[in-house]
């Protein structure tokens, strides 16, 4: 973290809206200098040259890039710019860009050391090898260097435009920054019609949402395998609240954990080996994991309180819990063999649903002050909690995007709750559902790398 | 024109069970006031509605007699029983004695506040305790089931402090 972002941290429960940050300064004036088109003033990006395109993990401030108007060759009709707007959204979407619209370039991409730090993408659109198959050409071009950090085709149809976009996007965030980017990622989360909840799904940027369950019942929160084709959920369906895993690929679920009383909260270890989870059968809602061959079941806490809501550390070795032992929820951390559980939440009187972050140094986890809920980001030991949604209904239910870099949540700022997704530190909050009451986002795993796999 | 035969045989027949069953509901007052599913601080005039994920019972038996099983209702984030509360599972209790052959599952239920997980174990909870104190008062535990529904089937879809009351119980329903 630099000082920037140690300066912006605001203590819980001071609110109020922000002013101006420097990174938002900074963004808008790149911004308002690439859209007037005067590139040759460049002041401003020299004197942020430090901003190296995607060295951070964890920037604060976004490169800028410069998308240039995909050209189509033949009868492509509007799917140039279908196409560009799909890939405009991700690339701002991907907190790494702010993106600025230029026309395209012919021929070979030469050096502007001036404009170091700055990339240029073009794409085209043409007619592929017969069938109707259509077929993008995209370019991630290095403006300061003149290096083409990227060249890739990708054969699709008009239905495949949109996935083919998010990958491209994040084969472009690969190249530059050596991770993938979430464009290709999807969210599952809880929808309520009427008495019913079920599962559904959507792509990371709310479109095509699809429901996943049909147990006309009370589906509740869902959780990604590591793996990506996998969801573990609670479901009432036979009566009681019993733990069922759903496979996407054959669209089937199978009885995971079915004991008597409470079988929820549902959270895969890393490794996928393991599902952590709240279980009753002893009288009292403890963490218990199962191995995800059902065979093996242990347990982690053992006391008369309530134990929910686990969370495993990026690495395993530890697991994040509510708990009620102080007499209200609060956050705690022990080893993933139940050892050393210990406070770590030191403010606030009521703060539920942690998560570990992929990098595995924050928590995130919602806190109730004042009859409102919000949204704190803290260090993983409980040090320097950042309240990051504030004035706008009760925001519940967070969950790390895989590159740590947004939180997705639910929220009733607009009445019904609804998915919403904002950077880790709050900034540019964005609706993604918009109909019936939605809840218990989990945001899916990327896939590992598609760049090392090309031709 | 045509629908005018049906309303007139319907309104009799509203008129016949109205009359059938006034005498005896004003001879059951005191029962039939202890069997509405209201919480005690609250001055609410209007009884929740009864549950929605198990239909109400049929009045049992030949002697028409209706149930008047009670429902424990809790403070906010509490599982604890309050007077009123053990209060309900005594007259439960007592009831459950004379119907020997009554079992019953006890729902326990939570307001809107709070992630669907930790009210789930918080409703785990409330139904346990209830369950417990009708153990301990003599009912045999094998009479009595409990599942937790959290905060997912509220009583009052409300959002303030009058529908959160209500749906902070311990719902006692018969099997």
């Amino acid at each position: 973290m630099d000082s920037n972002s140690r300066n912006r941290r605001r203590p819980i429960p001071t609110r109020g809206v922000a002013a101006l940050r420097p990174r938002a300064v900074f963004v808008l004036g790149v911004a308002a200098l690439l859209l007037t088109g005067t590139f040759l003033s460049t002041r401003v990006l020299r004197a942020q040259t430090q901003v190296r395109i995607g060295v951070k993990a964890t920037g604060t401030m976004k490169s800028p890039l410069l998308l240039a108007r995909f050209r189509g060759y033949g009868p492509v009709g509007s799917l140039p710019n279908q196409g560009r707007a799909i890939a405009r959204n991700d690339f701002e979407l991907s907190g790494v860009f702010v993106v600025a619209d230029v026309e395209p370039v012919e021929g070979k991409p030469t050096a502007d050391p001036s404009l170091a730090g700055t990339v240029r993408v073009e794409g085209i659109v043409e007619v592929g090898g017969g069938g109707g198959f259509f077929q993008f050409r995209g370019q991630a071009i290095d403006v300061g260097t003149g290096e083409m950090a990227l060249e890739r085709s990708y054969p699709f149809t008009p239905g495949t435009l949109r996935q083919t976009m998010h990958q491209f996007v994040d084969d472009v965030l690969e190249a530059l920054t050596g991770e993938r980017g979430i464009a290709e990622t999807k969210m599952a989360y809880v929808k309520q019609d009427g008495r019913v909840k079920e599962i559904w799904m959507m792509d990371y940027d709310g479109e095509n949402g699809r429901q996943v369950t049909h147990d006309h019942s009370l589906a509740l929160s869902p959780i990604w395998a590591p793996w990506g084709s996998e969801l573990a959920f609670t479901t009432f369906k036979r009566g009681n609240p019993d733990l069922y895993l759903f496979d996407l690929n054959k669209a089937a679920s199978y009885p995971f954990s079915t004991r008597p009383g409470l079988n929820t909260a549902p959270n895969y270890s890393p490794d996928g080996k393991w599902i952590a989870c709240t279980l009753s059968r002893d009288g009292n809602a403890e963490i218990y994991l199962i191995s995800r061959d059902a065979q093996t079941a242990k347990r982690l806490t053992r006391n008369t309180v309530i134990d929910t809501s686990p969370s495993f550390s990026p690495t395993g070795r530890e697991i994040v819990f509510t708990s009620n032992r102080t007499g209200s929820p609060q956050i705690y951390v022990m080893d993933a063999e139940g050892m050393n559980q210990r406070l770590v939440t030191m403010e606030g009187s009521y703060n539920d649903s942690p998560q570990w972050s992929p990098k595995g140094d924050k928590i995130c986890y919602a806190a109730r002050h004042d009859g409102i809920f919000d949204v704190i980001v803290m260090d993983a030991n409980g040090a320097n909690p950042i309240q990051i949604t504030s004035n706008a209904g009760h925001n519940e239910n967070p969950h790390w995007s895989p590159d740590g870099r947004k939180i997705v949540f639910s929220s009733s700022r607009e009445g019904k709750r609804q998915i919403y997704m904002m950077n880790a530190d709050g900034s540019d909050v964005l609706r993604l559902t918009s109909d019936g009451d939605c809840f218990n986002p989990s945001w899916g795993p990327r896939a590992k790398t598609r760049l090392a796999s090309r031709s | 024109m045509r629908l005018t035969p049906r309303i007139a045989s319907a309104t009799l027949l509203g008129l016949a069970i109205v009359l059938a069953v006034a005498p005896g509901c004003a001879s059951r007052k005191k029962v039939s006031t202890q069997g509405q599913l209201e919480p005690p601080p609250t001055e609410t005039t209007t009884p929740p509605p009864p549950s929605e994920t198990t239909p109400p019972p049929p009045p049992s038996s030949e002697t028409g007699e209706k149930l008047s099983l009670e429902d424990a209702f809790f403070d906010f984030d509490d599982f604890s029983l309050r007077q009123d509360a053990k209060a309900a599972l005594e007259r439960d209790g007592k009831y459950l004695e004379s119907n020997s052959g009554t079992k019953v599952v006890i729902e326990g239920h939570c307001d809107e506040r709070g992630s669907v997980e930790y009210n789930l174990a918080l409703g785990e909870k409330r139904a346990r305790a209830a369950k417990d104190y009708l153990v301990s008062y003599g009912v045999p535990g094998n009479r009595l089931t409990t599942i937790s529904y959290g905060k997912e089937r509220p009583f009052d879809s409300g959002h303030d402090e009058s529908a959160w009351s209500k749906n902070r119980r311990a719902h006692v329903v018969p099997k």
